[in-house]
């Protein structure tokens, strides 16, 4: 026989799961905007019908249906679609920390415009082809003083400002590093949680929106890779858990490194542990010379995303002792071109008189501090701007007024191939070409990494809005859907009521209506 | 694909920003004239804009080394024009001298005339542009008639200047002053012969060989002058046409298109216009306004 009261209980599953489903209907409405907020879904199911197999179970027809069942509330989303936002989140990291530095970088050398370091060059070479056809005059000599002074205040504007980039890029290291590590524990923690919530049956899909957007933000940061693991001895944990995450920092070509570094370290028994970043600075160059990530250092920046962007902007030594990063090479170009425009420009005024002088010039026109960087430090003779008259121009004893044969070898400079200088044995191998066109060289490369960091970047945020399209078209919340959801499971939960109505009114025939004949 | 408000909103966000992007890039462009801000907007052409501004620099200076030059050749030039119609003079006054008809009183006033004209080219000897002696070779701020050797006689200066005019080509400006005046105010030279000849009755016709000489030497300096003057004129029409190539060049590479330019602002405003009308449109209606 079938219970009496089974439609009532029928009803009932109706109308609680009805219910249910209209409770994370409002959920999904009221986190419509929710960052990192995946729509969840109740999975319902149909309850076992009756009666079931057994000896003592009643002979029926068939098995008639008890109802239903909210199995599980399940968030909509698709771990495959994560990895790939995460790919490109991490590229767009590292190109928005490359691209930012270099657009500061073009900032401060200015060209091409008519305050750069060309165009003051180019006042600076006029002002020599000036002496050339006035050598008596003391105003063309006060201009080539002063012209030199301001080649020396571009040159040491480039180095100070340049530096000071570079140390806003260092704190920058810092804060990130500092950030990371606030994620990777973030995470460790929610990973806490969860493992103390999953063995129950429960699943929590509010930690799991909470952890992905934290792996989403550490992926921006460092190129890393989440697998998913659940504890062999893990309770009664429900089919769809996530488990818990184990993220490992990954090689730029997304291998892992050998052996791996795991940021957060979960395995088959649980919770492991974290790896926090440290950041270590070389004593005497200040540049980066290791990350700390836990008890494994790394030396080769071989991995992806912000953090890595930033130090490969600022500078690091690298395993041969040799110092590499976009700000650092600049500082090295520029004072590689500094020295060698100085020294030869300084043997050449050497050879030269002074108005008036039988002997030929004692004095550097520019002068370098030794143990600075040229460009930090090169400035013009003091004696020279006290007195331009000491300017070597004339090319014969006596220092004529006329002779400008001297001053004519100093304008030649310009033309003049690295390799062409008498003092070529001093520069650095990498000089090539002219002083104006080793400088524009200089230039050029800028542009085109600058530009390709842009053009990556862009790519980059493409792609990832693209990607965060298609995430969005899983996981983020229609109100269109929902409120035919609504209208839905409002009317299941409506006709579920009837349905109560009606056994009521069957109850009231069984109880009242009935056994009456006679009456 | 499952499409939800919040998909339409990153969207259109999306969409405004690269609009508002674009504009502002088509923006700086009008304001500032230029194609490209920084060199990597365009780095080709951000460099071959550094060269090519060397260049118009370098073409800026060498037109004014001409000017220089000019300055110091032209006056030359005057400078051994006048000497040579003194020279004339005298020689006009030498054939008079020599008829024999004239009077004693007479012939002191040639020879003082001649004596003057003397004066006179060693004054044009001294001749100076913006302080500068320009017969004195690089002793420029020596004036030469104040330097006498032992026989009285002037000592020009040694020494060429030479001026940049072009690209590795070097022009003589100065005018060697003993090559062009020593021979006309040497003591004993042409002139001096003459004026003995004349005060003290000498063979004063026999000085014009003399002095067709000294003139000579000075129309040798003149063509000479003229040679360069020629020169200096290539140099500037070529100078004057390179300008106008570089200039052209440099403004190709970055200047910008203004015409173009402001039609694509204007284009780029009405995609956003339309963008933003299109978004108001979209954004608006939902399930919710249909249901009771």
């Amino acid at each position: 026989m079938i219970s009496t009261f089974m439609g009532l209980e029928t009803a009932k599953r109706g109308l609680s799961t009805s219910q249910g489903a209209l409770y994370t209907t409002g959920n999904n409405v009221a986190n419509a905007n929710t960052l990192g907020y995946s729509r969840q879904r109740v999975n319902l199911i149909q309850t076992s019908g009756f009666p079931t197999v057994g000896l003592n179970s009643p002979r029926v027809a068939g098995q008639i249906g008890t109802g239903v069942a909210a199995e599980t509330v399940q968030r909509i989303r698709d771990s495959f679609l994560d990895a790939q936002y995460r790919t490109q989140s991490n590229k767009i990291g590292y190109y928005g920390a490359m691209s930012e530095s270099l657009t500061k970088m073009e900032g401060v050398m200015n060209e091409p415009k008519d305050s750069g370091l060309a165009a003051t060059m180019e006042k600076f070479w006029n002002s020599l082809q000036g002496l050339t056809a006035n050598t008596e005059n003391s105003g063309a000599r006060e201009v080539v003083a002063s012209t030199g002074v301001m080649v020396a205040d571009t040159l040491n504007y480039y180095y100070n400002s340049l530096t000071s980039v570079q140390t806003d890029i260092s704190n920058q290291i810092n804060v990130k590093a500092n950030e990371i590590n606030t994620l990777i524990s973030s995470i460790d923690q929610l990973n806490q949680q969860i493992s103390k919530v999953e063995p129950h049956g429960y699943i929590p899909n509010d930690l799991y929106d909470k952890r992905d957007v934290l792996v989403d933000n550490l992926s921006q940061l460092v190129s890393i890779k989440v697998n998913n693991v659940i504890p062999t001895d893990y309770g009664r944990a429900s089919d769809v858990a996530t488990g818990l995450y184990n993220i490992e920092l990954m090689q730029e070509d997304g291998s892992s490194f050998a052996p791996p570094i795991n940021l957060v370290s979960v395995n088959q028994t649980g919770m492991v542990g974290t790896s926090k970043v440290e950041v270590s600075h070389d004593k005497t160059t200040g540049m980066v010379d290791g990350l700390k990530f836990g008890s494994r250092t790394l030396t080769d920046y071989k991995f992806s995303g912000e953090l890595s962007g930033l130090i490969k902007s600022f500078g690091y030594k690298k395993a041969d002792g040799t110092i590499g990063g976009a700000y650092p090479d600049m500082l090295k170009k520029l004072d590689n071109m500094t020295t060698a425009f100085v020294n030869e420009f300084n043997a050449i005024h050497k050879q030269g008189y002074a108005l008036g002088d039988d002997n030929t010039s004692t004095l550097n026109f520019f002068e370098l501090e030794p143990g600075k960087s040229a460009a930090q430090s090169i400035k013009v003779n003091g004696e020279i701007v006290k007195n331009p008259t000491k300017i070597a121009a004339g090319g014969k004893s006596g220092g004529a007024s006329g002779d400008n044969e001297n001053a004519k070898l100093l304008a030649d400079l310009k033309k003049k191939a690295f390799s062409e200088y008498s003092t070529k044995d001093q520069n650095s191998d990498e000089l090539t070409g002219s002083f104006d066109t080793y400088y524009s060289g200089i230039i050029g490369k800028l542009g085109v990494d600058s530009q390709s960091a842009q053009k990556n970047l862009s790519n980059s945020v493409v792609l990832a809005a693209s990607v965060n399209q298609n995430r969005e078209s899983v996981s983020s919340v229609s109100l269109d859907e929902e409120m035919t959801d609504m209208i839905k499971f409002q009317q299941a939960y409506n006709a579920s009521a009837r349905m109560m109505t009606m056994m009521d009114e069957m109850l009231d025939k069984i109880i009242n209506g009935m056994g009456t004949v006679g009456r | 694909m499952r499409i939800t408000q919040s998909m339409l909103t990153n969207n259109m966000l999306s969409n405004l920003s690269s609009s508002y992007e674009k504009m502002s890039k088509l923006q700086e462009q009008v304001s500032s004239q230029k194609k490209f801000s920084k060199p990597s907007d365009n780095p080709v052409a951000a460099m071959m804009g550094m060269g090519y501004r060397t260049n118009l620099n370098q073409i800026g200076q060498y037109q004014s080394n001409i000017a220089e030059a000019t300055n110091w050749i032209d006056s030359t030039d005057d400078a051994i024009g006048e000497a040579v119609s003194a020279m004339q003079r005298i020689r006009e006054l030498t054939v008079q001298g020599s008829n024999g008809t004239y009077e004693g009183e007479q012939l002191k006033t040639i020879t003082e005339e001649i004596k003057q004209l003397k004066e006179h080219l060693i004054t044009l000897g001294d001749t100076q542009i913006g302080g500068k002696y320009i017969f004195n070779g690089q002793n420029t701020n020596v004036r030469p008639s104040s330097v006498k050797d032992g026989n009285g006689n002037t000592v020009y200066g040694t020494g060429d200047i030479n001026l940049e005019v072009f690209s590795g080509i070097s022009l003589k400006i100065n005018t060697d002053g003993s090559n062009t005046f020593g021979d006309a105010l040497a003591s004993g030279g042409s002139i001096d012969q003459t004026i003995d000849a004349l005060e003290n009755g000498g063979d004063v016709s026999g000085m014009l060989e003399g002095l067709d000489a000294t003139i000579n030497t000075f129309l040798g300096m003149q063509a000479q002058v003229g040679a360069r003057q020629n020169r200096i004129e290539l140099m500037t029409d070529r100078l004057k046409q390179q300008e106008v190539f570089a200039t052209e060049i440099l403004s190709k590479n970055e200047d910008v298109d203004i015409e173009k330019a402001i039609m694509d602002l204007t284009t780029q405003e009405s995609v956003h216009s339309a963008a933003l009308s299109i978004g108001a449109k979209i954004m608006q209606p939902s399930l919710l306004d249909f249901l009771r």
